[in-house]
């Protein structure tokens, strides 16, 4: 297997597991607003490329590739998501909340949030003298946050090991970018507080996982805070349920068509001479693996009742936590 | 008083903000995961004077001046204490935990319960609050406010053994804890004080959600924390002299609520008073009469009353600041009107 491949079956897996999670909105097993990340595996296997174990990752509402990249197990995470006992929270986080302190992941369903936290993880990292990076991420949305302004000031300030991706699917929720962010644009913002800026089209994976490891590179060199404005397509809504009618039909057929990173790749692929069923039937083999998965976790209990009363603090107080 | 008090040397007279530096610097010595960050807290050493030389102590990696961007520094402090580190960080004046809500309530006051009890965020949050004559932007308290959220812990000392002891507990805390000073204290020496003016050299605890009564009497409880209890003490005096004994109660922690405590002065007092620097409304005073509701029953009190800040933002003149800030005549006034009644 090419790692071409490999890179293809580990976009078929995010999708997979983003497609899980859907289903159970469908099914009416999954309530909430569930932010899938369809369309955005040329970030997510970017990522996966280039973070190591000893990295930091924040990510946001939309976080499942981010945590898929940063080696969270898929078992918990789904449970989480499905609001079970067996989740990597017990159920009490829930898909916008996924916590991992072992592989160093967490996220925050505050856009803007991450960065700050991330900041944090940085500033860790230099007092512990690791050899590892933070990794805070956004979406395009987020850069209009001050918490995106206050965190890129003070990263340079401090030199500090933080790579800040930006997944920039073109809208925050149902407004378009070009509708509220003025130009000249993020990477320019990034430029202006001193940051290295890369960008990247992540609709042809191979070049984001390239462009990626320059700007995780960079970071690991020393040489300060990067970074990464990462262009993608969001193929849901905003959530699950969406009606999505900010956007034609014509505008939804042609992101498909044209930026699909897993199309883009098998494309790539057979063009170089795979054989187009060998994909499909890894493709349908990763999605029967995820479907069992999801089914062993449809069987997983509810949290007990009891549950919903613990964990609010670490310290045993009189008269309990109030 | 103050059981949990090690028998030792004491610290020299010296004046609050100096008692908050000593403590820093010796939990700091005792912990290496302990940290400093905030506006003007490494080379002005606080604006209040309260980290003053730990910069010199500790060097810039632990003691760090930050821009003026609460919400990120703040922000960064739950990053720090989510990778093992201790953050203490100083939000200058408590009017501006407005900046910084979102981390403080949707990070570090939540991840614990979100990530079903795998992550703690282990930060102290100092913040100046109360009246000193600085108007609507720089007077709150807003304790209140904070104690709202469920994940943080809220206290607010009134006495110099207080402020040391609630100070170390919150820095060897696994959660959150909000440490409320009073604006002020800070250039009071410890001999000053009514109570507590007598601080062990030793490093400390005061456990946090625990009330201390620091007057007995029989006539009515009254309730109070942060400066109000020396005024209520004042008030006290002139009380007695009138033949009326307060039973004083320092809350010390807004969160959690010593309601046990204050139940059982209540429970032989049967009247209730609540002096709050707060605001009035939705907040501590009206917290505590309900829980007094419901640990001694309606029959069990026979008067209960507050005194707050009637909700209005804080004046600029002195004469109008008065008006609002519950004043000693006030508590007397009050007090007086309750047993009466």
């Amino acid at each position: 297997m090419t790692d071409d491949v490999r890179l293809y079956e580990r976009m078929c897996l995010m999708r997979s597991f983003e497609e899980a999670c859907a289903s159970g909105v469908r099914d009416g097993l999954l309530r909430g607003e569930l932010h899938l990340a369809i369309g955005h595996e040329g970030v997510g296997v970017a990522l996966e490329e280039s973070l190591r174990p000893a990295d930091y990752v924040v990510a946001t509402h939309r976080s499942h590739l981010a945590a898929i990249a940063a080696g969270v197990p898929l078992r918990p995470m789904l449970a989480e998501i499905y609001e079970r006992a067996t989740g990597l929270s017990s159920g009490k986080g829930g898909h916008l909340h996924l916590f991992d302190p072992e592989r160093r992941f967490s996220s925050t369903g505050i856009v803007g949030s991450t960065l700050p936290v991330a900041l944090g993880h940085a500033a860790a990292i230099r007092l512990a003298g690791e050899d590892a990076i933070a990794v805070g991420i956004t979406g395009d949305g987020g850069t209009n946050s001050g918490q995106f302004a206050e965190t890129l000031n003070m990263a340079t300030l401090w030199k500090l090991p933080l790579l800040v991706i930006v997944e920039d699917n073109g809208w925050g929720i149902s407004v378009a970018a070009s509708a509220s962010i003025a130009p000249p644009g993020i990477a320019a913002r990034a430029r202006a507080y001193g940051l290295a800026a890369f960008e990247t089209d992540a609709t042809d994976p191979l070049r984001a996982v390239a462009d990626a490891a320059e700007a995780f590179a960079h970071v690991r060199s020393g040489a300060g805070p990067a970074l990464l404005v990462a262009t993608c397509h969001r193929f849901s809504g905003h959530y699950e349920g969406d009606p999505d009618l900010y956007r034609t039909t014509a505008e939804k057929t042609r992101m498909r068509e044209l930026g699909d990173p897993i199309a883009n790749l098998r494309a790539g692929l057979i063009d170089g001479g795979a054989d187009p069923a060998d994909l499909d039937e890894r493709a349908a083999r990763i999605a029967a693996e995820i479907e069992q998965l999801r089914r062993e976790v449809l069987a997983d209990s509810a949290p007990p009742a009891a549950d919903a009363f613990t964990d609010v603090v670490a310290s045993i107080t009189p008269g309990g936590n109030r | 008083m103050n059981a949990e008090a090690a028998r030792g040397p004491l610290l020299p007279d010296m004046n609050v903000s100096r008692l908050i530096a000593t403590t820093l610097h010796d939990e700091m010595t005792a912990d290496e995961s302990l940290l400093v960050l905030g506006e003007d807290v490494a080379h002005g050493g606080g604006t209040f004077g309260a980290t003053r030389n730990l910069l010199r102590t500790f060097g810039e990696q632990r003691v760090r001046d930050t821009p003026i961007s609460e919400m990120s520094f703040v922000g960064m402090g739950v990053g720090l204490a989510m990778s093992g580190y201790r953050p203490v960080v100083e939000v200058m004046f408590a009017d501006f935990l407005g900046v910084c809500l979102e981390q403080i309530v949707n990070a570090a006051a939540k991840n614990r319960y979100m990530s079903g009890g795998s992550v703690n965020v282990p930060m102290t949050i100092r913040t100046a609050a109360g009246s000193i004559g600085v108007a609507a932007q720089h007077s709150q308290t807003l304790w209140g406010m904070l104690a709202h959220f469920p994940g943080l812990h809220v206290v607010a000392p009134s006495n110099p053994y207080d402020y040391r002891g609630l100070l170390s507990a919150a820095m060897q805390s696994d959660d959150p804890v909000v440490v409320f000073e009073h604006k002020s204290v800070y250039l009071r020496k410890l001999s000053s004080f009514r109570v507590g003016a007598e601080v062990p050299a030793e490093r400390y605890t005061v456990p946090i959600g625990s009330a201390e009564i620091v007057r007995t009497g029989g006539d009515l409880t009254i309730a109070t924390l942060s400066t109000m209890v020396e005024a209520t003490l004042d008030a006290a005096d002139t009380l007695s002299a009138n033949g009326i004994e307060a039973e004083v109660v320092d809350l010390r922690s807004v969160v959690p609520l010593d309601a046990d405590t204050v139940a059982e002065s209540v429970g032989r007092t049967r009247r209730l008073l609540v002096v709050d620097e707060d605001y009035r409304s939705f907040g501590l005073s009206g917290e505590l009469m309900s829980r007094m509701l419901e640990a001694v029953g309606p029959r069990g009190l026979d008067a209960v009353g507050r005194l707050a800040v009637p909700d209005v933002p804080i004046p600029a003149a002195l004469d109008l600041e008065r008006v609002v800030i519950p004043q000693v005549e006030a508590i007397v006034a009050e007090s007086t009107r309750l047993v009466e009644k």
